[in-house]
C-alpha cells in the first residue's frame, strides 16, 4: 500500500512537540549557564570583597542537587505512572502515602536504635531493615486504599474515584498532622547527608546524592526486571494495554491492579525513607507538595511509562533546584506548576509517552 | 435490602403525589421568609449569627462551584483562586492599599478622606465578579480539551499558582511604591460596606452583614435557577452527559463551557469579596488548597449538580466547620481520652465524609432534580426496570 | 418546516464527499471514497462490519477530520468545520449506539436538538424577557409535536430518556435530530435491534420523512430488506474502499459485493 505523503503540518507538529518540550525544559539550565559564564555568580566573600566566578560550577552544583532530589521524585513518580497506566486514574493519595512512608521510617529509627552515635555497620543494617519495613507498610497502605476507595468505584465515572482519592489524601494528611504536628520536624542527620564524598569538575558530590541514587537505581532496575521478566509483570503490561483482553486471557485483573498499587506504594515508601535522611526533616504536608511535583514528573516523562517517570523525575528535580537557588524557593512551586500546565495543555503525552488509549 | 429500598421509594412517590402543586414554591418562600427574620431571634453580635453569616457565604461559593463541577462537569480543584481574586478585588478597591490613588465612589464620609481606591461595596462586588469571570475564562480555556482527571490537576495547578502569587505579591511592585498584595501580612483596614442612608457596617452589629450576604445568596440562587431551566442550562447538562452527542446537536463546546467557568468563577469572586470585608483583612494565608477541597466537599455532599444541594451542603459544612467543631464539639475527643482537639482533625473529617459519600451515596444529600447523575448509573438502571410499570410519573417539575 | 439553507441556490448534490481518506497511524479506515447524495434522495451506505461507514459519517458530521479530501454541503465546504457548526448549517444525525442524554426527559432531549436554532444567550436566559419565554414555549411545543410525529406516546414525554424502552429511545433520537431543522439527515443503523414489524414501520417512516419534510437522507444499514425497500441508491464500502454503487438491484447482483459479504464472518 503506497504511503501517501504525510501532511507537512502534521509532521511539524509531531516533531515540534517533543523538541519543543525538550527546548522548554532545557531553557532554564541553558539560560543560567550562559548567565553564569557571562555575568558570573557570587561565590562568597574574601576579605570583605564579593568573589565572582565565571564558570559552570554553580550550575553543576545545582544540577547535582537537582538530580538527587529528582531521584526521590522519580521513585514517587513511578507509582503515579504505574497506577495511571493500568486504571487511568490519578492516585491523588499517593503523595501522602510517601509522607506516611517518611513518618514510618523515622518512627522506626528509635526502636532500631539508630541515632547519631551508632556505628556504620549498625546504621547500614538498621537502615536496610527500616527500608524493608517501610516499603511493606506503604505498599500495604496503597493496596488498602485501592481496595477501599477505588475498587468499589471502578465502574463509576472517573469523577467519583478522583474525589474519593482526594478524600483519602486528606485523611492521610490529618493522620500525619496528628502524628507529628503541623510544623516541619527535624530528624537526626543519620548519614551526615551533606558531607562531601568526592568532587567532579569542581562540584562537590554529597553523601545525600549518593544515597538517593544508591536507592533509586537498584529499585528501578528491580522493577524493570519484574515487569519485563516475570509472569506477574507481563500481566501488568497486558492489563495496562487492554484490561478486557487481559481478563479474557485468564489474567486476574483485580490481583494485578492490587499488585500495581503494591509496587507503587513500596517505591513511595523507599522515597520516604530517602527523603527523611536527605532533608533531615519531615512534615505532614510534604506529601501534597511532593505529590504534585512527582505527578508533574510523571506527566512530563509520559504518563504510563516507567522510564518516562524516571526521566521526568530527574528533569523536574533539576528545574526545581534551579528555581530554588536562582529565583528563590518562594517561586519554585509556581515554576513547576507552570511547566505542568504547559505540558498538559500542549503536549499531554510528555516526552516518552504514546498516544493515550482513547486516541483515534 | 432492595425490598426496603423499593418500599421506601414507593412511599416517597406516594407522598409526592399527594403534595399540593404549590409545595415547592411554598418551601422556597418559607426558606426566604425564615432567612429574612432569622437575625431577630438572636442578639446583634451572637456567635451563632457569625457562624450563619459565614455559612451563607460558603453557600454562595458552593453554588458557584456547583455551576462548574455540577452543571458543566469540569472537576475544578483550584476554586480557591476565585476566592482569592474576589477577596483581593476588595483589598485593592476597598481599602488604602493602593495608596497612590485617590478614587472614591459612594463610600462613607470617613473613607472618602482616606488615600487609596474606595468604591462602594456593590461596585466592588460587580468588579470582583467581572475579574473572576475573566480569570475563569483564562483558566478554563486551556483545560477544555483535556480529560476529566487532567482538568482536575491543571485547575489545581492554577489554584496553587494564584496562591503563590498572593504570598509573593508583596515583592511584586506595580509602580509608585505599591505592591500587588501584602502577602502573609495581609491587607488590613479594608472598608466595611456602606450604604447611603444606612451608614457603615461594623462588627458589633452583625444583622446588616447577614442581610447583605443573604441578599447576595438570593441573587445567586435566582440566577442559578433561571439558568438551570434555560437553553444554556440544558446545553451544560448535555455537554456533561455526552460531549460527542451534544456537539452533534449543535452545542458549541468551547463557548458553552467557558460561560460555565465564568459564571461559576464570578459567584466565587462575589463571595470572596464579601469574605474579604467581613474578615476585615485579605491575607495570603487564607488561600490554601484545602479551601478548594472544602468547597468541593460542600457540592459533593450536598448533591452534585443540584442547586439546593449546594445550598444545603454549603450551610451544613459551613456550620460544622465554624460552629459545630470549634465551638460545640471541640473537646469531644478528650471525653474519650484522646489528646487532640476536634479542630485538628477537620481535614480528616472532611476527607472521610467525601469518601463515605462517594462510596455510599454518590448523588449526595439532595440529588439533582433530574435524579440521574454521572455517578449513579446503577440507580438509573434500577429506575428503568421500575418504570416498566405503567403510570409511573417520571421527573416532577 | 423548511430545510435549512433553502435560500442557497439548489445544487444537484446536497452532500458530497470527494476523495475522502482517513488514516489512523498506519491504518486507512477510509480510502479515497467519494459519495454524492442527491437532494431529496434516500441513499444507503452498506458494507461489512469495520468497512468504515461510521468513520465516514463522523467525517461528514464534523466529529473527525479527513486526512485527505473534502466535503461539500451544497456549495459550502465543510471539510474542516466543527460539528456544532455543521449542525447549524443543516446536517443532523443519529447514532449507532443510541446517545440520548439520560439525565433529561424525552422532551428535553428534543429541545436540545433545537439548540442551534434558538437565540437565548446568557443574559436572556437569566432575565427571561418575553421573547425568550416565547422561544422556550415554542421550542417545548415543537418538541412535543416532533415526539408525536415520530410516534411516541404522550404519556412518556416527561420520562427520563434512560427509562424509555429501546424502541422509544430510537424514536426520540430521530425526533431530536429533526429538531435542528436539518436539510440532510444521517441515520446510523436506525433499525438495529428492531423486530421485523418495527423495521417495516421505520422503513415507511423514512420515506415519509423525506416526502413530508423535504429531507435528504443518508443511512447506514445492515438490514437488506430496508436497504432494498427504501433506497434509491446504494453505496457499498469494504475495508474502507468503495467497491460498488448504483441502484439497489444493480448492487445486489454485483459479484464484488456478494464476495465481500459472503467472504466475511458477520
Amino acid at each position: 500500500m503506497p504511503a501517501a505523503p504525510l501532511r507537512p503540518l502534521l509532521a511539524i507538529r509531531r516533531y515540534a512537540g517533543r523538541w519543543g518540550l525538550i527546548a522548554a525544559l532545557a531553557a532554564l539550565p541553558v539560560y543560567y549557564g550562559i548567565h553564569d559564564l557571562t555575568y558570573g555568580y557570587q561565590a562568597g566573600y574574601v576579605a570583605g570583597h564579593v568573589v565572582i566566578h565565571h564558570d559552570l560550577s554553580m550550575l553543576g552544583y545545582d544540577l547535582a542537587q537537582g538530580l538527587s532530589n529528582g531521584a526521590i521524585w522519580a521513585l514517587i513518580a513511578i507509582g503515579y505512572t504505574l497506577v495511571y497506566g493500568i486504571i487511568e486514574l490519578i492516585n491523588f493519595a499517593h503523595g501522602d502515602v510517601f509522607m506516611i512512608g517518611s513518618f514510618t521510617a523515622v518512627g522506626l529509627w528509635g526502636p532500631f536504635g539508630l541515632g547519631l552515635t551508632i556505628g556504620a555497620l549498625g546504621l547500614t543494617f538498621g537502615l536496610l531493615a527500616t527500608l524493608v519495613i517501610t516499603m511493606i507498610v506503604t505498599g500495604a497502605l496503597n493496596v488498602l486504599i485501592e481496595r477501599v476507595a477505588y475498587r468499589p468505584l471502578r465502574n463509576a465515572p472517573k469523577l467519583a474515584a478522583l474525589i474519593t482519592a482526594v478524600g483519602f489524601s486528606f485523611i492521610l494528611q490529618n493522620v500525619g498532622l496528628l502524628w507529628r504536628g503541623g510544623t516541619p520536624q527535624s530528624v537526626p542527620d543519620l548519614i551526615h547527608v551533606q558531607q562531601t564524598v568526592f568532587t567532579i569538575a569542581g562540584v562537590p558530590i554529597q553523601r545525600g546524592y549518593i544515597l538517593a541514587f544508591a536507592v533509586m537505581i537498584p529499585l528501578v532496575f528491580a522493577l524493570g526486571w519484574f515487569i519485563g521478566r516475570t509472569r506477574a509483570g507481563r500481566a501488568m503490561r497486558a492489563t495496562a494495554q487492554d484490561p478486557e483482553a487481559a481478563r479474557l486471557m485468564g489474567i486476574n485483573v483485580d490481583a494485578t491492579i492490587s499488585l500495581t498499587f503494591l509496587l507503587g506504594g513500596m517505591l513511595a515508601g523507599a522515597a520516604g525513607l530517602v527523603y527523611a535522611l536527605y532533608e533531615t526533616n519531615v512534615w505532614f504536608f510534604q506529601g501534597f507538595k511532593a505529590g504534585l511535583i512527582a505527578f508533574t514528573a510523571a506527566v512530563m516523562g509520559g504518563i504510563g511509562n516507567v522510564r518516562g517517570a524516571v526521566l521526568g523525575g530527574l528533569i523536574i528535580g533539576v528545574i526545581q533546584a534551579l528555581a530554588d537557588s536562582r529565583m528563590g524557593p518562594q517561586w519554585t512551586e509556581a515554576v513547576v506548576f507552570g511547566y505542568l500546565i504547559a505540558i498538559m495543555v500542549l503536549r499531554p503525552r510528555g516526552l516518552l509517552g504514546e498516544e493515550t488509549r482513547e486516541a483515534g | 435490602m432492595n425490598e426496603l429500598r423499593l418500599q421506601l421509594r414507593e412511599w416517597r412517590d406516594a407522598v409526592r403525589k399527594r403534595l399540593p402543586p404549590w409545595w415547592n414554591r411554598g418551601l422556597a418562600g418559607a426558606f426566604i421568609l425564615i432567612g429574612i427574620v432569622l437575625p431577630f431571634f438572636f442578639p446583634p453580635n451572637s456567635g451563632f449569627m457569625n457562624a450563619t453569616i459565614i455559612a451563607v457565604a460558603y453557600a454562595v461559593m458552593a453554588l458557584g462551584l456547583n455551576v462548574v463541577v455540577g452543571f458543566a462537569g469540569l472537576l475544578d480543584l483550584g476554586y480557591v483562586a476565585f476566592y482569592a481574586l474576589g477577596a483581593y478585588s476588595l483589598g485593592w478597591f476597598g481599602s488604602g492599599f493602593l495608596f497612590k490613588a485617590h478614587i472614591h465612589v459612594l463610600v462613607s464620609p470617613v473613607a472618602g478622606t482616606l488615600p487609596g481606591v474606595h468604591l462602594n461595596f456593590i461596585l466592588i462586588l460587580i468588579g470582583a465578579a467581572l475579574i473572576c469571570a475573566a480569570a475563569g475564562v483564562v483558566i478554563g480555556l486551556p483545560t477544555l480539551r483535556l480529560r476529566g482527571d487532567y482538568i482536575a490537576i491543571v485547575t489545581l495547578a492554577f489554584g496553587e499558582i494564584i496562591a503563590t502569587l498572593a504570598v509573593n505579591g508583596q515583592s511584586i511592585h506595580i509602580g509608585g511604591g505599591m505592591t500587588l498584595t501584602a502577602g502573609n501580612l495581609g491587607i488590613s483596614a479594608v472598608d466595611t460596606p456602606y450604604f447611603p442612608g444606612i451608614g457603615s457596617f461594623n462588627l458589633l452589629n452583625l444583622r446588616p452583614w447577614y442581610w447583605l450576604i443573604f441578599a447576595i445568596l438570593l441573587v445567586v440562587l435566582f440566577v442559578n435557577l433561571r439558568l438551570r431551566d434555560s437553553r444554556l442550562g440544558r446545553a451544560w447538562i448535555a455537554l456533561r452527559e455526552d460531549e460527542v452527542a451534544a456537539v452533534s446537536m449543535g452545542i458549541p463546546l468551547v463557548k458553552t463551557k467557558l460561560v460555565a467557568y465564568a459564571i461559576g468563577a464570578a459567584f466565587g469572586g462575589m463571595s470572596g469579596a464579601f469574605f474579604g470585608t467581613y474578615y476585615t483583612e485579605v491575607n495570603a494565608a487564607q488561600f490554601q488548597f484545602g479551601f478548594s477541597i472544602f468547597i468541593l466537599a460542600m457540592v459533593i455532599i450536598g448533591g452534585i449538580g443540584s442547586i439546593w444541594g449546594a445550598v444545603v451542603g454549603g450551610l451544613a459544612l459551613g456550620y460544622i466547620n465554624n460552629y459545630l467543631i470549634p465551638d460545640v464539639l471541640n473537646d469531644l475527643p478528650s471525653k474519650f481520652g484522646l489528646n487532640f482537639q476536634l479542630t485538628q482533625v477537620e481535614f480528616g473529617i472532611f476527607g472521610f465524609l467525601l469518601v463515605i459519600v462517594m462510596v455510599l451515596r454518590p448523588q449526595g444529600l439532595i440529588p439533582e432534580r433530574r435524579r440521574r447523575l454521572e455517578l449513579t448509573a446503577e440507580i438509573a438502571a434500577e429506575d428503568a426496570q421500575l418504570a416498566e410499570a405503567p403510570g409511573t410519573a417520571g421527573g416532577a417539575t | 418546516m423548511s430545510p435549512a439553507g433553502a435560500s442557497a441556490p439548489p445544487a444537484p448534490a446536497a452532500l458530497r464527499a470527494i476523495h475522502i481518506t482517513k488514516r489512523f497511524g498506519g491504518l486507512d479506515a477510509v480510502k479515497d471514497v467519494s459519495i454524492d447524495v442527491p437532494q431529496y434522495g434516500i441513499v444507503s451506505l452498506i458494507g461489512p462490519n469495520g468497512a468504515g461507514k461510521t468513520t465516514l459519517f463522523n467525517m461528514l458530521t464534523g466529529l473527525s477530520r479527513p486526512t485527505q479530501g473534502s466535503i461539500l454541503f451544497g456549495e459550502r465546504d465543510i471539510t474542516r468545520a466543527r460539528a456544532d457548526v455543521i449542525t447549524g448549517y443543516g446536517v443532523a444525525r443519529t447514532f449507532q449506539n443510541i446517545r440520548l442524554f439520560g439525565a433529561m426527559t424525552a422532551v428535553e432531549n428534543v429541545m436540545i436538538g433545537h439548540h442551534a436554532r434558538m437565540r437565548a444567550g446568557l443574559f436572556g436566559s437569566i432575565v427571561k424577557p418575553p421573547r425568550v419565554r416565547r422561544e422556550e414555549r415554542e421550542t417545548r411545543g415543537r418538541a412535543g409535536e416532533l415526539l408525536a410525529y415520530v410516534g411516541l406516546r404522550e404519556a412518556v414525554f416527561g420520562r427520563l430518556a434512560s427509562q424509555l424502552s429501546y424502541g422509544d429511545q430510537r424514536r426520540v433520537e430521530i425526533a431530536r435530530a429533526l429538531a435542528s431543522e436539518p436539510a440532510v439527515l444521517l441515520l446510523d443503523e436506525p433499525t438495529a435491534g428492531m423486530n421485523p414489524h418495527e423495521t417495516q414501520a421505520l422503513t415507511e417512516f423514512i420515506r415519509k420523512l423525506r416526502d413530508e419534510l423535504r429531507l435528504t437522507i443518508l443511512l447506514i444499514e445492515h438490514d437488506m430488506k430496508v436497504v432494498m425497500g427504501v433506497s434509491e441508491r446504494v453505496t457499498v464500502l469494504d475495508y474502507g474502499e468503495k467497491i460498488a454503487e448504483g441502484d439497489p438491484d444493480e448492487v445486489r447482483a454485483d459479484p464484488r459485493v456478494i464476495e465481500a459479504y459472503l467472504g466475511r464472518q458477520e
